[in-house]
């Protein structure tokens, strides 16, 4: 087990005040939630920072945090000396059910949670499991191919004994072709259970792309940059274009000039109305660097009379 | 636990056109019927029919109010900050699709 500098976390100072502290952790937080932050890694700092708020933030977690951290540094292999609470005790609230905290945290700061109380027993109870929410990131391929793919989810759980643990569960989910970035999938009893004779909840999963090397997506409709010789450009051709469903075969009208879109039409992203594909064309110049080219562009120079800076005036 | 060799699970995408009622939004977001009212009122959320039990939503908003509580709990904002917060979100969400189409048409 690695030992956690809260400190280095929080970029704070040892010597911080409670004040400080809390200014601190407001501002990271809003800076990494993940709902505010898209970024990869935006979720894991959010929650490397409210662990680290919630000993620090808390004046009697600090002072023994202080305590056990003198002669450690971040990173170094570490497990706590036994009984090293004794002596302080915590009247705050236990650690919050719906997190999963670091190896470090669970092993340093467990103890709260052995004191917290299993849900009374007596009266029949019911009622619907929660719904959860997570995100999946997915690959455009599997949006086209309706892939399946696996995710792994983190789940705490109250056991009978009252004792929080959290639970490695790994779902198979069959990616519905067609969704869209920003759309949400649902599946149905993958929530937590429910009590009683009531259904478990559902699990909601909010749909990302995982950025794609060749094609950038817009809703349904996706964006592809071709690349063309100036003479398809200019006199028109046929040019083979990959699709995330197939190559084909795309017509470029003469006169084409850069960054012309070409739109193939219900090749985006598949639906009961599909997405279209735009073709981008880039014309690409070829280099001048042989006789016989060089002669190419020199013949160009002289037959057209072409001023590309015509607008400027003279 | 690893479910191994376990069914695939076959979702459905939640459309914007299925509904969901308040108490159906309350039970999955695990909020009170009030906090729901507050997020209608500061115009977070949409709600059709007339008011309290008649309510309905469309059920992308289980997505929106869920985040609306993270966003309370974890920032500890106010209804206002909240309203806000999430009217600034689909902002950016906006622009950044725009920004995205316009990368396609450099």
């Amino acid at each position: 087990m690695e030992f956690k500098d809260y400190y280095a976390v929080l970029g704070i100072d040892r010597s911080a005040t409670q004040d400080e502290v809390k200014r601190a952790y407001r501002k990271l937080a809003r800076k990494f939630h993940p709902d505010v932050n898209k970024e990869e890694g935006a979720e894991e700092k959010f929650k490397e920072i409210g662990e680290a708020f919630e000993v620090i933030g808390d004046p009697e977690k600090r002072a023994a945090y202080d305590q056990l951290g003198k002669n450690w540094k971040s990173g170094q292999d570490f497990q706590p000396p036994p009984d090293w609470d004794a002596g302080f005790e915590f009247s705050g609230a236990g650690p919050r059910e719906d997190r999963d905290y670091s190896d470090f945290f669970e092993q340093v700061f467990a103890g709260m949670r052995q004191r917290q109380h299993a849900p009374r027993g007596g009266a029949e109870f019911h009622a619907r499991g929660e719904d959860h929410h997570a995100r999946i990131m997915v690959d455009l391929r599997d949006v086209f191919q309706g892939a399946t793919r696996t995710i792994s989810l983190r789940v705490p759980e109250i056991d009978q004994s009252g004792h929080l643990n959290i639970r490695d569960r790994t779902l198979n989910v069959k990616i519905p072709k067609g969704v869209s970035e920003g759309q949400t999938i649902r599946l149905k009893g993958q929530g937590s259970p429910g009590m009683g004779r009531l259904p478990a909840g559902d699990l909601y999963l909010e749909v990302s792309f995982k950025p794609d090397q060749l094609y950038r997506v817009s809703g349904r409709d996706l964006y592809i940059d071709l690349p063309i010789a100036p003479w398809e450009a200019a006199l028109g051709a046929s040019v083979k274009t990959p699709t995330p469903a197939g190559a084909v075969m795309l017509k470029i009208p003469p006169n084409s000039f850069q960054g012309r879109e070409l739109r193939i039409r219900g090749r985006g992203i598949p639906a009961a109305e599909p997405g279209d594909l735009y073709a981008v064309l880039n014309i690409v110049l070829p280099p001048a660097d042989t006789d016989k080219a060089k002669k190419a562009y020199e013949d160009m120079a002289r037959d057209l009379a072409f001023d590309p800076r015509a607008k400027f005036g003279a | 636990m690893t479910e191994k060799g376990s069914p695939n699970h076959i979702p459905e995408i939640v459309e914007a056109g299925a509904t969901v009622t308040l108490d159906e939004l309350c039970l999955s977001c695990k909020v009170e019927q009030e906090w729901i009212l507050e997020l209608v009122e500061h115009g977070a959320i949409e709600a059709f029919g007339h008011s309290g039990s008649d309510w309905q939503f469309s059920h992308v908003t289980i997505v929106r109010v869920a985040k609306a509580k993270r966003l309370e709990r974890d920032l500890a904002l106010n209804m206002p900050g909240v309203a806000l917060a999430l009217e600034l979100l689909d902002e950016i969400d906006g622009l950044r699709a725009r920004l995205k189409a316009a990368e396609g048409r450099r």
